[in-house]
């Protein structure tokens, strides 16, 4: 910007210097034509002058649309999932389905920064982006999840990671099943966990989603029932042994949980 | 026989008031690629940091890793273990006949670095019991290195429903058409054989049987030219014998410390802000006291590679032509005395006498073909 102000500035004095020798030479047409000249060139200067800053065009950001708050994406792809979700897999969940760009660069300090909004003033918004427990109820490494979940989805056992692969799969199966013609973020998403779930596919071309959904809910039947024991058993634990803050981001050592446990 | 204080005491003079350099698996792997070298011996025993003292002496390692390499690695690492390691259960129930309800996931990495250890062992010992749990994510496990603690953190532990536990490597050389870079493959067995080690002290401490942990290690690689991982098993036998050996000479390291000369001490003697005050002169002085056993094949693993070259080249030794010429030549200890008894300048020494016959036939053999 500051080299457009100089451009101006040296046209300004150009300008200012031919109007002089035009008007010492009386020659008046040319002395109006060059005054026009000068005082657009003013006018520019003024306006390049008092304008804020340019920001760069954010992307995703339309003309006469905003763009939705990082948060909202992330909370977009992983009410879409409905279990808590690395952010890889909520950054390639949100490309495959939603139209703005997501860039996990964008979520390293989102878990942070919501915490910290939640501390400051509790509850004021519908919904926070928190963390997944852990069985010594800390934050599970590199977790999404969402405050409005019951506890009992937010925490994670030993065998949750493998069931909510398989209901991220039936989640994404049936979303891709929807659609008439899934984007090819959706058809990649679908093959690469496809690929993890006994008999989902052939392994040849596109697989179909509603055998993936069958394929994985097969074999959610078998981690189901203790997994949903174990997670019941860690939430009743974090009830009573966390406050309202620790429950959505985690406690951040164990001799929290202690202090809380010997507090109750 | 010195007892174990006395030991690590004379190792640790040894050292002097540098810091001690923590072994990783890496470096603990690369003593079985050369169990002969007594520098090396003593220089890891005494935890002596090599690639300082090898950057101090004007020799500075060719290696360390890329920062490219550790990144790819990382990521090829972050695709196996994403979405509770789906895509490695897919590889396992293939390669180990996993059940389907194995599928439980512990994320050691979850518990602070200080208490990581304990809870390893917490979670083995409730494993080798019978409890559930199938896949260890960053375990850490501790070996005893010359009375040295090292602390060793293998990708990811697999325990299977059979009662085995099998240690998995993630490595992210490709394998193209069924070939790795061999190696690339016998680095990563030693590794691997480091962990098996490891956890099989580990489970005897806990009062389980050793065996528990298979000597096949799962190995992890990117197939082809896509990113798509594959597993095959790798039998570490082998190496893990010729690591016992290793580690076993190690404890017996009072031999190599008793025939030291009074007063030898590989010490950089830092200064405030650490770096080396001691003459390079001197360091090398003190470190030529011990001797080493070079190998082209050291330039690849250990950091002192070019100093113990240089000194391989000055003296003309018969080491610098690779370990399979210097063994054919057992007893002639340089290339010039080669050479003489190949042409016959020189008498040969008692003992001598079939390795000059050999070599003078060479020489007739050479002379003939250029003739």
């Amino acid at each position: 910007m500051s080299d457009d102000l100089d451009a101006l500035e040296r046209r300004i004095d150009l300008l200012r210097a031919q109007v002089r020798t035009a008007a010492r030479a009386r020659e008046a047409a040319l002395a109006r034509e060059l005054r026009g000249q000068l005082r657009k060139a003013e006018r520019a200067w003024d306006t390049l002058v008092s304008a804020p800053p340019q920001v760069a065009a954010r992307p995703g950001e339309q003309e006469g649309r905003v763009a939705v708050p990082v948060r909202e994406r992330v909370h977009r792809a992983l009410t879409l999932l409905g279990v808590p979700a690395a952010g890889r897999l909520v950054v390639s969940v949100h490309d495959a389905f939603f139209a703005e760009p997501l860039r996990s660069s964008q979520l390293t300090t989102l878990r942070r920064d919501e915490e910290r909004t939640f501390r400051r003033s509790p509850y004021a918004r519908p919904h926070y982006v928190c963390a997944a427990l852990t069985d010594r109820l800390t934050p599970a490494r590199g977790l999404l999840a969402v405050s409005t979940w019951p506890q009992e989805r937010r925490v994670v056992g030993p065998l949750s990671p493998r069931v909510d692969f398989l209901v991220a799969t039936v989640q994404v199966a049936a979303c891709a099943g929807r659609l008439d013609d899934p984007s090819p973020a959706a058809r990649r998403l679908l093959a690469r966990m496809a690929r993890n779930v006994p008999d989902a596919g052939s392994g040849f071309g596109e697989p179909d989603p509603e055998r993936v959904a069958v394929a994985a809910r097969a074999e959610l039947a078998v981690h189901l029932e203790a997994d949903t024991r174990q997670r019941a058993e860690l939430a009743q634990r974090a009830a009573a042994q966390l406050d309202e803050v620790a429950c959505l981001f985690g406690a951040a050592t164990l001799s929290d949980v202690a202090r809380k446990g010997a507090c109750a | 026989m010195a007892t174990v204080g006395e030991r690590v005491s004379g190792l640790d003079s040894l050292r002097g008031t540098t810091p001690a350099k923590p072994h990783d698996a890496r470096a603990i792997a690369a003593l079985a690629a050369n169990p002969g070298c007594a520098r090396r011996a003593l220089m890891d025993g005494a935890g002596v940091d090599k690639d300082a003292a090898a950057r101090h002496l004007g020799f500075p390692a060719p290696f360390g890793q890329s920062p490219f390499a550790i990144t790819r690695g990382n990521a090829f690492e972050a695709l196996v273990k994403a979405d509770g390691c789906a895509e490695l259960l897919r590889l396992l129930r293939d390669v180990l006949r996993l059940p389907i309800d194995e599928v439980a996931y512990q994320d050691v990495q979850n518990v602070g670095a200080h208490l990581r250890h304990a809870h390893t062992r917490t979670l083995f010992d409730r494993a080798a019991r019978g409890e559930q749990g199938t896949l260890y994510d960053h375990p850490l496990l501790s070996l005893k290195i010359a009375g040295h603690t090292a602390f060793l953190e293998p990708d990811v532990v697999a325990f299977q429903h059979g009662g085995r536990f099998h240690i998995v490597e993630i490595k992210s050389f490709a394998v193209i058409d069924g070939q790795a870079d061999p190696a690339s493959v016998s680095a990563a067995a030693r590794q691997a054989a480091v962990y098996v080690l490891a956890l099989r002290t580990l489970l005897e401490e806990l009062g389980h049987d050793p065996l528990l942990v298979a000597h096949d290690v799962v190995l992890v690689c990117p197939e082809n030219f896509a990113n798509r991982p594959m597993a095959t098993l790798v039998d570490v036998r082998r190496q893990l014998a010729v690591l016992k050996r290793q580690l076993a000479r190690m404890t017996s390291i009072d031999r190599l410390l008793a025939e030291l000369p009074e007063g030898v001490s590989f010490d950089l003697l830092p200064g405030e802000d650490g770096a080396p005050t001691r003459s390079a002169e001197a360091l090398a002085e003190a470190i030529q006291q011990v001797s080493a056993r070079y190998a082209p094949d050291c330039l690849s693993t250990c950091d002192l590679c070019f100093f113990c070259r240089d000194e391989a080249r000055r003296d003309g030794a018969s080491d610098q032509l690779g370990r399979q010429v210097r063994d054919e030549l057992g007893g002639v200890a340089t290339v010039e005395e080669a050479l003489a008894l190949a042409d016959g300048l020189r008498e040969p020494a008692p003992g001598q006498e079939e390795i000059a016959r050999l070599l003078r036939d060479a020489e007739r053999l050479r002379r003939e073909c250029l003739a």
